[in-house]
């Protein structure tokens, strides 16, 4: 009926139960057997757009990037052209406004469009009008109705325990109904009874909400409907539906993520697993390292090689099932008893994706997975097999960023005067801010400064190399008040010591 | 000599009269005839008495002859520049002149709620042999005012005409006929509350089964407001009144699409009157009332006090006839009322017949009044079929109707009789038992006690945790899965909400816009307008509608002219033959019956064809007691080209919600787009469960119509939903995609246990 594929209007959850996405998808590239042509739109900013241009000049590829005019002193326009016969810069009102990207797209003569992360990365919606618009482009990135089943929770959730993969005990639909609502969380409370759990919870959640909003605690069912009604309440007033999602309260867990890489071609291997437990108040990581666990940090409770794997199988049967198609991360946690629980799919390439590519090696070096995934993306081949990927050694990966820890991360603005990071063959840093002039930071956007991943034969040895990284960092800035920068080096540097324990 | 000075004022005033009705001093030579009375009364002490007398009179000879020209070509537009004047009679020179003596109730002069709306209760006299019979009645009715600033010239606040509803109410309570007066150009169209359309929705809704007998009279019919004080037992109307569905300018600015502020062409206004058939014997043959009262050559002054007694005795008879038609015992009664009238039709009947009536002549009266509007505008409309098959249909609703109440009204009473017997017999019988067995269970469930803590029952074994999460499989049955996407979606362009700059809202890409955001801004949630289909596909259970009553469709009951030409284009665009829409239809495990005003039908307005659908659409609801969902998608009022046949719609239809409500259906209106006039202040108003969606506009008069008629300059938000919902119009919001939910919710909260599911 319609031009446009379109899903059914009522809801977006209940009704896409297989992975098997209803439209073909389009972005099927011209039969030439190399795919690996065109221009491609950077619609992103900071570091991962350097990133993405890097990866782009590596496969020889023509770009174009965006920016806000807050960012016009950032590297990634710097290193650009931003007018004249040969321009590749573009300034857009914002980057969130799709109009004006695909306006750039079009005047410049894009074929397809890499969102990074964050910003459209992971919105169906924009994903499925470039590539169904008029003059389509090619998403890097999965195909729309991917992102689109992927990327509400609960679908997943069903999904996932349709596959028998375990998630966390709880309601796959939103619930409308106060007695039923009860009945689930006694029987939640119950469950954790029956495992020894010492403080059984449950969470009560707007089913619309998201980021922690609209989230409470119940410890014991007589709380239970007085909570309830306060979270139906609230949700009925902030997002305009009333129902509420009732799932298990954890504590004490590891975030553990799982790197795939999957080709158009029906090809899906992974990159192993990483651990992101250390994370700002705000739920922002901080610190990575790769792999997930290792025996050398902590005694678990658990054998780690086996609830890594059967973590990463999990992953890949999950991505099997709903045929995903391009880089992706599968969320983890794992409770202190060895439990693992699936999370959620991000859809997107993440901004710690090299944590993962610095423990691989193919054919001896380190896979750089934003080439890949434009390569895959574009509809290449994957030209490589799993066991062509050997894993070996740690790594970590360390967010530079001007905030205060002591304070609850506030962001710190100001203007980076100094910005001298060390140089190591054993480390990479990633970073739109120059080193060469003072740079002002955006108010508009988080001061993240740089990403710095270093890496060793073994936990042990990454560990220490982190601490010297940190150690040879300097970086001077003022505010407008005269006060000097405030960064999260230090914080950094004590939370090494955390890592892959419990 | 004074005498001769008066006659001539007299007979200036005459003058004046003609060339006010003419609107130009130019036909017959009126200016001439102007400047010689001038000279004629300049002349006063110049000439002589006789001379004087003389020239008077053959100047009052060429007056009389022009009147007379004059009144054997009256043209609509003079006689509604007749009723316009202000030597016309008021509502206070009847209430004077007519009935003995009148209390005027609800206030006095301007110290009253709405001094546009008179109510008086008011003695009637006749004589019958010299000996006077009096005979309380209560008169309601607009009034004018002489150049009173304060009376509105007739036009109501909602709020006089709330007053008018009280009192009939008195009315009935008291067991005493009402006498209505159409005095007014139509109703102040302010939304306060209880607002324009609101109001006279209720009063039609009251109207149509008030208890006592009701007579009214039309001098100047305008429209709706009109219609707040006009549903009665028998309709009459002065020789020299008019009755429209607009005012001829109205009609006239819509038709040659005149923009504010210009003036309309006063030949297109004369033509548009012409069209409207707005006179007393158009609206006779039209049937849209039973009798013409009449009045002297160029319409009755407040100083014709013959004319009064004639009203007198026309209102007497008109109400001894609408009383009689109920008795059973009336034969030589009502000859001799009849007789009277054709020997001499200014005399009332000289019987005395009594107004009350008993319970019995009361369901009579009612019947005759429900039968009489049902049969209104019969022939304005095609598709009425053939008599054979007029009587299978007959013969099939007959049984249908013997079906359902035998169905629903006896098996079912029976059903929950026996029901509740066996409940209550069951109750006591678990109550004995408990008694008696008491001792022993007790000791039963200690020892039970003494074993594990019953595990929670219905839900998944616990031991295995990758099944423990799942508890709602099972599918909403109130989301529709079955996609329909509206033909807008198929552009690759972006629009810009409305309240982008107040609320930030992003641009638009129309396939999302129009595909699963359901013309819902994400942000804001302003509906953007979407076909009526959407609302078939996305409401009702798939594949269970029935359209039925297809083959009726709209005429041009007047020839208007050109209007032909724009019912073709509108039947070949839309494939219908009228803007309602009949069919039945299911929401999960209720049927319902829908019917469904819609825009792209002549803008949703209107007529006999739309009208007589919803009756029948009322009717086969209450047969099968089923919910009845009025879903406005777009009304722009009572279609004009049809004139007053389109206006009795409002009563006609209001008398059918009232039977079927009364019947204990379920009345549900569902507002959408835009929904304006007449409709609203008629059959939609009076529903007691009114909704609308969201970003819809609903009120009497839009904004134009506002300025022009009260000078008020309405803020944009004026008829919003959220606007109608503070003034109390109506009872809630609902946001499309939620539609069938809601719909659901209110066939399963709301309604009567008359109902065939309850």
């Amino acid at each position: 009926m319609s031009r446009f594929p379109v899903m059914p209007p009522s809801d977006q959850a209940a009704l896409r139960l297989p992975g098997i996405p209803a439209f073909p998808s389009e972005q099927q590239p011209i039969a030439r057997g190399f795919f690996v042509q065109g221009k491609v739109l950077i619609a992103n900013r900071g570091e991962i757009a350097i990133r993405i241009m890097e990866a782009c000049k590596a496969l020889e590829l023509d770009y174009a990037v965006v920016y806000t005019d807050a960012d016009r002193d950032s590297e990634h326009v710097r290193r650009n052209r931003l007018k004249g016969p040969e321009q590749n810069a573009w300034r857009v009102t914002s980057y969130t406004d799709p109009n004006d990207l695909l306006s750039v797209a079009d005047h410049s003569g894009c074929t397809a469009v890499h969102p990074g992360y964050g910003f459209f990365s992971e919105d169906w919606r924009f994903a499925r009008r470039a590539t169904v618009r008029d003059r389509p482009l090619i998403f890097i990135g999965p195909s729309w109705e991917v992102i689109r089943d992927l990327g509400d929770k609960i679908n997943t959730k069903r999904i996932a325990q349709k596959l028998g993969i375990p998630t966390i005990p709880g309601t796959s639909a939103p619930i409308y109904n106060e007695m039923e609502a009860e009945e689930i969380a006694q029987h939640i409370l119950d469950i954790q009874r029956e495992q020894n759990e010492p403080n059984p919870a449950v969470l009560v959640k707007a089913a619309a909400g998201g980021g922690g909003m609209g989230i409470e605690e119940v410890n014991r069912i007589e709380q239970f409907r007085r909570t309830y009604r306060r979270v139906q309440n609230y949700a009925k007033r902030q997002f305009g539906d009333g129902g509420v999602l009732i799932e298990q309260r954890l504590c004490d867990f590891n975030h553990i993520e799982v790197q795939l890489v999957c080709s158009r071609h029906d090809e899906r291997i992974h990159f192993g697993t990483r651990n992101c437990t250390i994370q700002s108040t705000g739920r922002q990581k901080r610190v990575e390292a790769a792999p997930g666990f290792h025996a050398s940090c902590f005694q678990y409770n658990f054998d780690p090689e086996q609830v890594l794997d059967s973590i990463v199988e999990h992953s890949l049967k999950l991505a099997d099932y709903v045929k995903y198609d391009n880089v992706g991360t599968w969320e983890w946690i794992v409770s202190r008893s060895g439990r693992p629980y699936l999370l959620e799919v991000n859809t997107r390439i993440q901004v710690e994706n090299d944590v993962s590519a610095r423990i691989s090696y193919l054919n001896g070096k380190h896979p750089n997975l934003l080439q890949e995934q434009i390569r895959l993306g574009l509809g290449e081949r994957m030209d490589y097999e799993q066991n062509d990927v050997v894993f070996k050694g740690a790594s970590i990966e360390l967010r530079i960023v001007a905030e205060n820890p002591a304070r609850d991360f506030a962001p710190w603005i100001g203007t980076i005067t100094r910005f001298d990071l060390p140089q190591y063959e054993w480390a990479a840093v990633y970073s739109h801010v120059p080193a060469d002039r003072p740079y002002p930071i955006p108010s508009e956007y988080d001061p993240n400064l740089a990403l710095a991943l270093v890496w060793g034969d073994d936990v042990q040895q990454t560990k220490e190399r982190a601490r010297q990284f940190i150690d040879g960092c300097r970086i001077d800035g003022v505010d407008s008040s005269g006060g000097s920068i405030l960064t999260n080096l230090d914080y950094l540097r004590r939370n090494i010591d955390r890592l892959l324990t419990f | 000599m004074n005498d001769l000075i008066k006659q001539l004022q007299e007979l200036e005033q005459r003058i004046g009269y003609l060339i006010h009705i003419k609107d130009s001093d130019k036909w017959g030579n009126l200016m001439e005839f102007r400047a010689k009375a001038e000279r004629l009364r300049g002349s006063v002490f110049d000439i002589s008495r006789d001379e004087f007398a003389d020239r008077l009179g053959r100047l009052e000879d060429s007056i009389r002859f022009l009147e007379e020209r004059c009144e054997e070509g009256l043209t609509p537009m003079e006689r509604v520049r007749i009723v316009r004047s202000p030597l016309r009679f008021t509502l206070k020179d009847i209430l004077e002149n007519v009935y003995e003596e009148h209390k005027e109730l609800g206030g006095a002069g301007e110290a009253n709620i709405d001094p546009a709306m008179v109510v008086a209760k008011a003695n009637i006299v006749r004589r019958i042999k010299r000996k006077p019979y009096t005979s309380s009645v209560m008169v309601i009715g607009q009034e004018v005012g002489k150049g009173e600033e304060f009376r509105n010239g007739g036009s109501c606040k909602p709020w006089g005409n709330e007053k008018a509803m009280r009192y009939m109410k008195v009315a009935e309570t008291e067991g005493i006929p009402i006498h209505f007066y159409v005095f007014t150009p139509g109703s102040y169209p302010v939304e306060d509350y209880p607002g324009a359309a609101q109001q006279i929705a209720r009063n039609l809704y009251t109207m149509t089964k008030l208890r006592v007998p009701m007579i009214s009279v039309i001098s100047e019919g305008g429209s709706g407001g009109a219609e707040a004080v006009g549903l009665s037992d028998l309709r009459l109307m002065f020789s020299h009144g008019y009755y429209s569905v607009i005012s001829p300018e109205g009609a006239a600015a819509i038709e040659g699409r005149v923009k504010e502020g210009r003036k309309v062409p006063p030949e297109l206004v004369e033509k548009c009157a012409r069209q409207l058939n707005i006179t007393a014997t158009d609206n006779l043959r039209l049937g849209t009332i039973d009798r013409i009262i009449q009045e002297p050559p160029l319409g009755a002054k407040s100083d014709d006090f013959a004319f009064f007694a004639r009203i007198r005795s026309e209102i007497i008879r008109a109400t001894d006839e609408v009383v009689l038609r109920t008795k059973s015992m009336r034969s030589f009664r009502s000859y001799e009322v009849k007789r009277k009238k054709a020997e001499s039709p200014d005399e009332a009947p000289q019987i005395d017949i009594p107004w009350e009536l008993d319970e019995g002549e009361t369901d009579k009266l009612l019947e005759l009044r429900s039968k009489k509007y049902r049969n209104m505008s019969m022939h304005s409309f095609g598709g009425i079929t053939m008599p054979a098959e007029n009587f299978f249909k007959f013969f099939c609703s007959a049984t249908e109707k013997f079906w359902y109440t035998f169905r629903y009204d006896v098996l079912k009473t029976q059903q929950k009789q026996v029901q509740k017997t066996i409940k209550e017999l069951s109750g006591e019988g678990t109550a004995l038992v408990n008694r008696i067995t008491a001792p022993f269970t007790r000791i039963f469930s200690k020892q039970e006690e003494n074993g594990s803590r019953p595990v929670p029952r219905s839900l998944a074994a616990a031991a295995d945790p990758h099944s423990a999460g799942d508890y709602c499989l099972i599918q909403d049955p109130l989301e529709l899965t079955d996609t329909y996407t509206s033909p807008l979606a198929n552009e690759d362009r972006t629009i810009t909400c409305p309240n982008a700059e107040k609320q930030g809202c992003k641009d638009l890409w129309i396939p999302d816009l129009y595909g699963e955001f359901c013309g819902v801004c994400e942000n804001c949630g302003h509906h953007f307008p979407l076909e009526y289909q959407w609302y078939l596909k996305n409401v009702f259970d798939p594949g269970s509608i029935r359209i039925f009553n297809n083959d009726i469709f709209s005429k041009n009951p007047l020839n208007y002219e050109g209007f032909d030409e724009r019912l073709q284009a509108a039947r070949s665009k839309t494939g219908m033959g009228c803007a309602n829409l009949t069919f039945m239809a299911r929401v999960r495990d209720i049927e319902l019956v829908v019917t469904m005003l819609f825009s792209d039908f002549r803008n949703g307005t209107v007529g006999s064809a739309e009208g007589e659908k919803f009756v029948r659409a009322c009717d086969i609801a209450r047969r099968k007691k089923r919910p009845l969902l009025a879903y406005i998608h777009t009304t722009g009022g009572i279609r004009i080209q049809e004139g007053t046949l389109g206006v009795t719609q409002m009563p006609k239809c209001t008398m059918a919600v009232r039977e079927y409500i009364d019947a204990g259906g379920l009345y549900i209106v569902v507002y959408d787009n835009n929904s304006y006039a007449g409709p609203v202040a008629s059959f939609l108003g009076c529903s007691p469960y009114q909704f609308a969606i969201r970003s819809s506009r609903i009120g009497f008069a839009g904004p134009r119509v506002i300025r022009e008629t009260t000078g008020i300059d309405i803020p944009p938000d004026y008829h919003d939903v959220r606007n109608a919902l503070k003034r109390g119009h109506i009872q809630g919001i609902t946001d499309r995609r939620e539609f069938r939910r809601h719909l659901y919710q209110v066939m399963q909260t709301m309604g009567s246990p008359g109902l065939y599911y309850r």
